[in-house]
């Protein structure tokens, strides 16, 4: 029995990392998808919604409101603050960075991501040192025993923010105008030009979207873990754009469940092998997949466009 | 096609000549980091190297160390050991990247060495550095006095004399502070026969210190009757301990062992320990925790933390009581585990200096001169008690001291002097 | 007449110094006159370490522009190949099994294993796109020095491996003096860019360049991609093994930080810095890289402190330029490609692709905006 217990209160830490890693996974996703770049600088955008969140909240007196129902505001308030800034971040990326080698070859907007990556790292450096930064734990924490499965509160509110804003993009990408305009430039970027779409504007969006997601994982994730570390972003971005790539990238949903799997994937490593090898399992995984089902768990068979 | 080539030619030429011109203009400037020496320099200039890991995580360590180093060497200045020289401490972090890293440590004494002012270096403070150091200290004949380095491989046995690879025979490597053959099992017999605790689940780091203290301490928490009910390793860097710990739940230990720094994860898993059910469970670890760094990151859980230091607590000692009022005065800071000795290992090589200038008759003494002065180290004074070295390099002076960590901040419980 | 009588004599010389001008060949070999008078000029042994530090940045990005600048694979991970070199010579020669060979040998015998891990990497990989292939070395990458970190029994942990052998010759101990270790250095150097020289325009040389051009086109015209890309990919491999070898000696310890994506970035920043694909330019962009990282940076914080005392301002004081490293090294790569994605030194054919496809590039987008303006979300 005790074995049952452990093995799903393991399957519960993986989700918790995974609905992460499925945040952030959505934006390597979504930017893949439209413009066929691997944007190597959105792990660090996620390590900077953390950042954000850290200094939205300094500048609330936390310690004079004790209620719940504030708390609960103040909350959603810093995730849809850190989201937007964010974005915002994410925006300027693709304006000063990637947009001008939209059409050089492939390679080179690859190694400016890296280098936007280096100079968002070495800003946070500067900002706030090259040690840990402890989160403020303003959420009251409750124990839940289901079946003898013990988590708190922190987990639930990792799952359901992520689980929410990820039926959110859904609702979007397939219900509106912007949406639509996004999946038919990821489609044939020049047809949907002769469609009549605006594809700077649209790639625009499809970044600050990416980014404002990333931006709420790296609230939540700093609310779990309660410590934020300038350097997170590179192991995370790396875990997500593995589980992007499970998933099957371009596809939404396949990062969502690559996400998922590869959060639940380190958990059970850890627990049944040894913690030491996660990485190497999840990257592993990476290469094992990228050699023998490049398309992933859920994207088509795409032959290369020459 | 020609012009430009030619202007690339040229370009390439002009660029090296200029680095050449300029490397050789600035080796004739002075070189060194930050350091100090209590007022204007005057005379000849005598440089104390200190090797500390002073940014990111391991700075609230290297920073209280390297504050007593400084502190020696003023007070060396003042009392005017030497006439018409002056002594500098020479100051490089070994940290990158916020982390200790045994690569800087080794670049850090081929730095301190071409520098013929430097006759001695007061560091490191992590094992691991100190195992990359120790050859390049042997082959160069360049003494290394650590304040903090407790792996007892470093200076005992086979592994020792493996370091020492130019000349075995040669001691190079010195240290103010007791082993982890002494403090592992000091802290297992608190945690077993004080706490009562009976079942231990062990995590390091993985690095020379972390690894050896857990097993030290391991070997005499079994001898005392207790048991290890599991034994795992983390990875610098990791972030998410939770499925690790929840496996260590399953194993329902009543105190966790932590063989590693704050810098490796020490704080992060003391952190993550209520999240998985461990909240209620004793952390017992050693001197690599005992920092601000740790209260810091650990937050609200930093209680029912315990953790020993391989020095004396030098709030205690009536010899201290200058020094901890100068450090006040001078740093306004709290003093840290190792900052009595960084000033006492900082003397002993003044010290060493001044005695072998006397030998030399007056003149600056060279490095080997230096060397054999440490190595009959007899009786030494010291605001950490006297001491000697014995024929490894290791002082005879063996305290443990032990706090518990509660209410944001470490606390003394008790010491002990193990020397036979 | 002088002129016409040495060139005659010296047609073996790389980079078409052959046929060039007088004036040319004379700047050369001053250049490496001034080169190898270096350890005479500067006698401070930390300067003459961080000149022959630079060394191994230079033969790691000779053998990366083999891979990303002759054959236009992108690899991310290359530090794992100079991880592979590194701990062969420290299993090899080192008290970690009591194994001591010499270091000679051990130069070709690392190359030959980084060169047999570039095989099996390569192997299943080589047939993926560009930036997935990126994606499996950096995975690689990643993968290599965790299992060095995780397998202690063998490697040593985290703490690495200490007490490796350092080189002789003729009974002359290297040790931990670097001046030796930068005439060694020098030597490979040159001998790799007399190899690379000849290489670049040999057949092989010139299937690389067809497969980086189109290869879809050069697999029509006969090529066979595969067999040139790994070849590409093995040898670029082993001049990591050699930088390696010569890196774990001079250092005497090896650990797996060492060997993070970091060091892969700087080769990467060294070769699009210079110019990926000419070797004039490498050569140029790993100096560059390599002086700042081991020179300039370290020694900039020194200045700045010593001007801060000069001048009073404490200020100056804190300056710690090491800490804008990645910053510098991320503008440099962000501003090359935007601006220049050339490098420095390019190539002529480098340049012409680059400059081709973003005019046409820039031009279509500007049609787009006159014809497309209007905002249709």
């Amino acid at each position: 029995m005790a074995d049952i217990h452990q093995f799903f209160q393991q399957l519960i830490n993986g989700v918790a990392l995974g609905g992460v890693y499925a945040l952030i996974a959505l934006g390597y996703t979504m930017v893949y998808g439209i413009i066929e770049l691997i944007n190597f600088a959105h792990g660090d955008v996620y390590t900077l919604g953390s950042f954000f969140s850290l200094s939205i909240l300094g500048l609330i007196p936390l310690s004079h409101i004790a209620s719940g129902p504030a708390l609960g505001l103040i909350a959603l308030v810093v995730i849809l603050a850190a989201a937007l800034l964010c974005g915002i971040v994410g925006v300027l990326v693709e304006r000063l960075a990637y947009r001008r080698l939209r059409n050089a070859p492939r390679l080179a907007p690859l190694i400016t991501a890296i280098g936007v990556s280096l100079i968002l790292e070495n800003i946070m450096q500067l900002w706030k040192g090259n040690s840990e930064v402890p989160f403020p734990q303003f959420l009251p924490d409750r124990w839940h025993i289901v079946g003898g499965v013990k988590f708190d509160d922190r987990a639930v509110l990792v799952v359901a923010v992520s689980v929410a804003f990820m039926i959110a993009l859904n609702l979007f990408v397939f219900r509106t105008r912007l949406g639509k305009a996004m999946r038919a430039t990821a489609q044939d970027r020049d047809a949907a030009q002769l469609m009549g779409i605006n594809i700077n504007s649209t790639i625009a969006w499809t970044f600050f979207i990416g980014s404002a997601l990333a931006g709420v994982a790296g609230f939540i994730s700093g609310m779990y873990y309660g410590t934020t570390f300038f350097l997170n972003g590179y192991q995370a971005g790396l875990k997500a754009f593995t589980a992007a790539v499970l998933g099957g990238i371009g596809n939404i949903t396949g990062a969502m469940l690559g996400g998922f799997l590869i959060g639940i994937v380190e958990a059970m490593t850890s627990q049944y092998i040894s913690d030491q090898w996660t990485s190497v399992v999840v990257f592993s995984i990476l290469i094992l997949i990228l050699v023998f089902r490049p398309s992933g768990l859920l994207g088509e068979q795409v032959p290369e466009k020459v | 096609m020609q012009p430009p080539i030619r202007v690339r030619f040229t370009a390439f030429v002009g660029a090296v000549f200029l680095a050449a011109l300029g490397s050789a203009a600035c080796s004739r400037g002075t070189g060194g980091s930050s350091s100090a020496n209590g007022g204007p320099a005057s005379g000849t200039v005598i440089k104390s190297g200190v090797d500390l890991p002073l940014s990111g995580s391991d700075a609230s360590d290297g920073v209280p160390t390297e504050n007593g180093a400084k502190l020696a060497v003023i007070d060396a200045n003042k009392q005017h050991l030497m006439a018409g020289y002056t002594f500098v401490a020479d100051v490089l972090d070994d940290a990158v990247n916020g982390v200790h890293s045994p690569n800087q440590g080794a670049k850090n004494i081929q730095s301190f060495a071409s520098d013929g002012a430097v006759l001695g270096v007061v560091g490191p403070f992590n094992s691991n550095v100190a195992k990359a150091e120790i050859p390049l200290s042997n082959n160069l004949g360049l003494a290394l006095i650590s304040p903090a380095t407790t792996n007892p491989d470093l200076t005992k046995g086979p592994p020792a004399l493996q370091l020492r690879t130019t000349n075995p025979s040669s001691i190079t490597f010195f240290r103010v502070c007791a082993t982890d053959d002494i403090q592992g099992p000091a802290g297992a017999d608190y945690a077993g026969k004080v706490l009562k605790l009976r079942r231990a689940y062990l995590l390091d780091d993985n690095e020379t210190y972390g690894r050896g203290v857990s097993d030290q301490w391991a070997r005499q928490f079994i001898a005392d009757g207790g048991s290890v009910v599991g034994h795992d390793h983390i990875t610098k860097g990791q972030q998410d301990f939770h499925a690790l710990l929840t496996r260590a739940g399953g194993l329902h230990p009543d105190v966790v062992f932590y063989g590693g720094t704050t810098s490796t994860g020490g704080g992060l898993v003391r952190k993550q320990m209520a999240d998985s059910g461990l909240g209620g469970t004793a952390y017992f670890g050693a001197d690599g925790i005992r920092n601000d760094e740790f209260l810091k990151v650990a937050g609200t859980s930093a209680s029912d933390v315990y953790a020993t230091v391989a020095a004396i607590n030098a709030d205690k000692l009536a010899a201290a009581k200058t020094f901890l009022s100068e450090y006040q005065d001078q740093f306004h800071q709290p003093v840290g585990s190792y900052s009595a000795n960084a000033y006492a290992a900082t003397m002993v090589v003044v010290h060493a200096i001044v005695d072998a200038a006397k030998a030399a008759g007056g003149k600056m003494p060279d490095r080997a001169a230096v060397l054999e002065k440490l190595k009959t180290t007899k009786g030494f004074p010291s605001i950490i008690g006297s001491f000697s070295f014995d024929r490894n390099g290791d002082t005879t002076n063996k305290i443990i001291s032990i706090y518990e960590a509660k209410n944001g901040a470490w606390m003394f419980l008790t010491q002990q002097n193990y020397a036979k | 007449m002088l002129g016409g009588a040495l060139r005659r004599r010296v047609r073996w010389l790389p980079f078409g110094l052959s046929d060039a001008p007088l004036s040319r060949l004379l700047v050369g070999v001053a250049v490496v006159i001034v080169l190898a008078m270096i350890p005479m000029l500067d006698r401070n042994s930390s300067h003459i370490s961080a000149f022959a530090d630079t060394g191994y940045v230079m033969i790691l990005a000779f053998g990366l522009n083999i891979i990303v600048g002759y054959t236009g694979l992108l690899a991310l991970g290359f530090a794992a190949f100079f991880a592979i070199g590194s701990y062969t010579y420290a299993f090899l020669a080192s008290p970690q099994y009591g194994v001591h060979l010499s270091f000679w040998p051990m130069l070709l015998v690392s190359a030959a294993v980084a060169a047999i891990f570039g095989l099996l990497l390569g192997a299943p990989t080589l047939r993926l796109r560009g930036d997935y292939l990126a994606i499996v070395t950096l995975g690689f990458g990643e993968i290599v020095p965790q299992v060095f970190q995780n397998l202690d029994k063998y490697t040593g942990g985290p703490d690495g491996i200490a007490g490796i052998d350092q080189p002789r010759l003729f009974g002359y101990a290297f040790g931990f003096n670097p001046t030796p270790y930068y005439y060694l250095y020098f030597v490979i150097i040159v001998i790799c860019l007399v190899l690379l020289n000849n290489l670049r325009n040999s057949r092989v040389g010139r299937t690389w360049m067809a497969i980086r051009e189109d290869e879809l086109a050069a697999e029509h015209m006969g090529i066979n991609t595969t067999s040139a890309k790994l070849l590409a990919f093995s040898l670029g491999s082993a001049f990591a093994g050699v930088a390696g070898v010569i890196y774990a000696a001079k250092l005497s310890t090896v650990s797996p930080s060492g060997f993070d994506f970091n060091t892969s970035v700087m080769i990467l920043a060294a070769i699009v810095l210079g110019g990926m694909g000419n070797l004039i330019g490498v050569l140029f962009g790993s100096a560059i890289i390599g002086l700042l990282n081991f020179f300039v940076l370290p020694q900039s914080s020194n200045w700045a402190h010593s001007l801060g005392t000069a001048l009073h301002m404490d200020f100056l004081q804190g300056v710690d330029l090491n800490a804008y490293r990645f910053m510098i090294y991320g503008i440099i790569l962000v501003l090359v490609m935007l601006f220049r994605p050339e490098g420095l030194v390019p190539s002529a054919a480098r340049r012409a692709e680059l400059h081709a496809e973003q005019e046409a590039g820039a031009g279509i987008a500007l049609q787009e905006q006159a014809e497309f303006g209007a905002d249709i979300p």
